[in-house]
């Protein structure tokens, strides 16, 4: 890598001479290596899903979710560090609060993704603190519909049909863009995440890992709940069978 | 001087994307004695390893009250332990003052697990050398929790940390999954057994070096324990009972040998190793 | 013990002793206002504008503090401006009626400030909220306040329907306006009123000499005149009306 041992690397407040910020390239690394998350805006909510790594079996299951609700109707995972998501999640529960607060209605995601850019960015400017080290995936009904963003280090944020982060990003991009994401119903979706989800999961090289699910949507009267474990059971078993007949 | 470029300062990122100053953080817990916790359908229970510096002086802290249903034990810099613990009796406090109602064991951890982030993330501080384990009961049963300097907390079915703790997880991992069904006497047996695989050749577990901490009813063997079973320690003789249940290792590795089959970990489930970003910032 | 009344306003200090309205109806809002501002018995300004513009299709009317409920309508008309800006689309009445709260609440001790927020916007269509002196909120299909409000009660009680459209509402405001100015001594002057729909804010101007007049004491003097006709004529023709 050009960027090592030139010094420039050193502090999110020193360009490269070419300008580059390479602290929060870096803090993207972080984030490229971390397990996958992805989100699914469909016709009628958002699915979110997580390959949690389990590094040890002594870990409760049920316990230690990764994925956070924000507001009654949105909900976030972090790839990435994970006491850093903990962290931005309760940011965002602030910002969301705080809109609320002023204006006494449920904030729309794109307002609480776009004032969390802002803080996340801040974060980038000084040699006093170092970028996040995580991307964040949100996701929210609001009353302009289903609404998908991803908030990345650099604190800039874009919303999306699917959306990926994490190690596995690039295959479960594909993955997404093979699907009718505006025909699919949220249950047909929790299936298309399971899968993606298992498909990207790397059994040789990775650990175990646990299947995180959440949704929002007209199943959920629009709020933020993880799915139901006979419905996340029995995606997690499809999956794993398309996966075997895959191969 | 420094190891390289990179481990100088918590604010910077390696190329990698790694954060050395955390890493070396989690390395200061390695310096403590070691902690065992576990934790039953009924019970949470700790154990610990004291020091001493020598002959003439007393062994060191490692088990705190926080209030009545929770409890920790610490690995790590005990200055820093004080800080956080401090901190997190007055979160417990503040729960029963404004809501009248003792905290959930999770909230207490993420609390001070968000505290400890903070340090891993501005210049002019250090992260916490400090790890602790934390157990409790609350409306959803007892709890263990793990909490690192690197910000996270996990909830364990049993763990350990601290010096040499490798060896007290190995024995965890192969027999967790009877640790739900145990009597209280039989859950302690199991933490002093996994406690005694963290130990130096020539140690032994005895009465001064050994704390036990219980979340839940009273164990047969104690005295004045309020119907709730709150949080308390146990030092000096009343260990001795519980010391005195112990398996001598010989007897035990004996009776391993004779039925390996019993209790071996199901496959594929190795035991924690190097590096994954997701979920520790450490190793 | 020396008490301080907050709501006492400071001698010399501008105030809207006032008549204010709004109305909902079919496709939007009328509000309006009378024109008086006084200090004190001295009218301050005779056609003052109390109708003011917070966004595009949301206005408020101003009771109370002349000073206070023009900072209030300045910070609102801030806020919802940066909400624009940031979300890319029109603030609701909704908002901008909970904002006015927020600030009208939390500063009560210090205002002296009776608001009617009311407009058009895509989720409610036409909408009227209420914020009286405590800094509550409420939504109604009609509010009245200030000082001439309380003279006319009754009368929109007894005159409002539902379902209205545009020229019954501002007939229904003109008329409310009008008994209410009538009454009050600190209200009086012209009605401006403004009619805000989903297309356009229409303003209108009712001038002091054409508000509309009900009952103005002829009738007393066309039975006081038949008695004179009796002096003037001979007692043999007394007549009865």
């Amino acid at each position: 890598m050009t960027s090592i041992g030139t010094g420039y690397d050193l502090s999110a407040s020193t360009y490269s001479p070419d300008g580059r910020i390479f602290q929060v390239e870096y803090a993207n690394k972080t984030v490229e290596n971390s397990g996958t998350v992805i989100g699914l805006r469909v016709k009628d909510g958002i699915i979110l899903a997580v390959e949690k790594l389990v590094h040890s079996k002594l870990l409760v299951p049920e316990s230690n979710r990764r994925i956070l609700t924000v507001d009654r109707h949105i909900g976030m995972a972090t790839s990435g560090l994970l006491a850093d998501g903990r962290h931005l999640a309760n940011r965002a529960r602030d910002e969301a609060y705080n809109y609320r607060e002023m204006y006494r209605e449920s904030p729309p995601l794109k307002e609480v993704v776009q004032r969390l850019g802002l803080y996340v960015q801040a974060y980038t400017l000084y040699s006093s603190v170092r970028p996040f080290g995580v991307s964040t995936i949100f996701g929210a009904v609001d009353k302009t519909g289903p609404a998908l963003f991803i908030v990345e280090p650099s604190g800039i944020s874009y919303g999306y049909h699917g959306a990926a982060i994490g190690k596995g990003r690039q295959i479960a991009k594909t993955e997404l863009e093979k699907l009718k994401l505006a025909e699919l119903s949220m249950r047909e979706a929790v299936f298309e995440a399971a899968r993606i989800i298992h498909l990207v999961h790397d059994d040789s090289k990775e650990k175990e890992f646990q299947l995180e699910l959440s949704w929002i949507g007209e199943e959920t009267k629009g709020l933020h709940l993880p799915v139901p474990k006979d419905l996340c059971e029995e995606a997690d078993r499809k999956a794993r069978e398309a996966l075997e007949t895959f191969e | 001087m420094y190891r390289n470029t990179y481990d100088s300062d918590n604010t910077v990122f390696s190329p990698q994307g790694r954060l050395h100053q955390v890493e070396y953080a989690l390395e200061a817990v390695k310096q403590g004695s070691a902690a065992v916790g576990l934790r039953s359908k009924t019970h949470a229970i700790l154990l610990a390893l004291k020091r001493s510096t020598g002959e003439l002086a007393s062994y060191q802290q490692k088990m705190y009250r926080i209030d009545d249903h929770v409890g920790i034990a610490i690995a790590g810099l005990t200055s820093d332990a004080r800080v956080l613990s401090n901190f997190m009796r007055q979160q417990a406090m503040s729960s029963r003052m404004v809501f009248n109602r003792p905290i959930p064991v999770n909230r207490l951890v993420s609390s001070i697990a968000d505290k400890a982030q903070v340090n891993t993330q501005e210049y002019g501080r250090r992260p916490y050398g400090v790890g602790f384990l934390v157990i409790g009961q609350d409306k959803t049963g007892p709890h263990l929790y793990e909490f690192a300097p690197s910000g996270n907390s996990y909830e364990y079915y049993a763990m350990s940390i601290g010096a040499r703790s490798q060896s007290a997880k190995t024995y965890l991992e192969k027999h967790f999954e009877s640790f739900a069904d145990c009597t209280l006497e039989d859950l302690i047996r199991h933490g002093l057994h996994a406690l005694r695989e963290s130990l130096q050749q020539d140690k032994e577990l005895t009465i001064n070096n050994t704390s036990i901490g219980i979340a839940g009813p009273a164990s047969v063997h104690e005295k004045d324990v309020p119907a709730g079973g709150s949080f308390r320690i146990l030092e000096g003789e009343p260990v001795e009972v519980f010391l005195k249940s112990m398996v001598p290792k010989e007897t035990a590795e004996a009776q391993a040998a004779e039925a390996p089959a019993a209790e071996a970990p199901p496959d594929g489930a190795a035991p924690a190793q190097a590096g994954d970003q997701d979920v520790s910032m450490a190793e | 013990m020396q008490t301080v009344d907050m709501q006492q306003l400071k001698s010399g200090e501008v105030n809207l002793g006032t008549s204010i309205m709004a109305v909902q109806f079919r496709d939007g809002v009328v509000v309006g206002a009378d024109s008086r501002t006084t200090t004190g018995s001295y009218i301050a300004n005779r056609v003052t504008d109390k109708l003011t513009h917070i966004h595009d299709r949301i206005y408020c009317c101003r009771s109370g503090s002349a000073a206070d409920t023009q900072a209030i309508a300045d910070i609102v008309h801030y806020h919802l401006q940066m909400l624009t800006q940031q979300s890319g689309e029109r603030p609701t009445v909704h908002i901008a009626g909970n904002v006015f709260q927020k600030l009208c609440y939390e500063n009560k001790d210090a205002l002296s400030a009776g608001i009617i927020v009311a407009g058009w916007d895509k989720d409610a269509g036409p909408s009227v909220y209420n914020i009286p002196l405590g800094g509550g909120l409420f939504r109604q299909p009609w509010a009245i306040g200030g000082s001439g409000s309380t003279y006319v009660y009754g009368y929109c009680d007894a005159t409002y329907q539902e379902g209205w459209g545009r020229d019954e509402t501002v007939n229904f405001v003109k008329n409310t306006l009008s008994l209410a100015m009538s009454r009050d001594g600190s209200s009086g002057g012209v009605i401006r009123m403004c009619v805000i729909t989903e297309d356009k804010v229409e303003r209108l101007f009712v001038p002091g000499n054409e508000l509309p007049k009900f009952w103005e004491g002829e009738e007393v003097l066309k039975l006081i005149a038949p008695v004179k006709k009796r002096h003037e004529f001979t007692d043999d023709m007394a007549v009865e009306v």
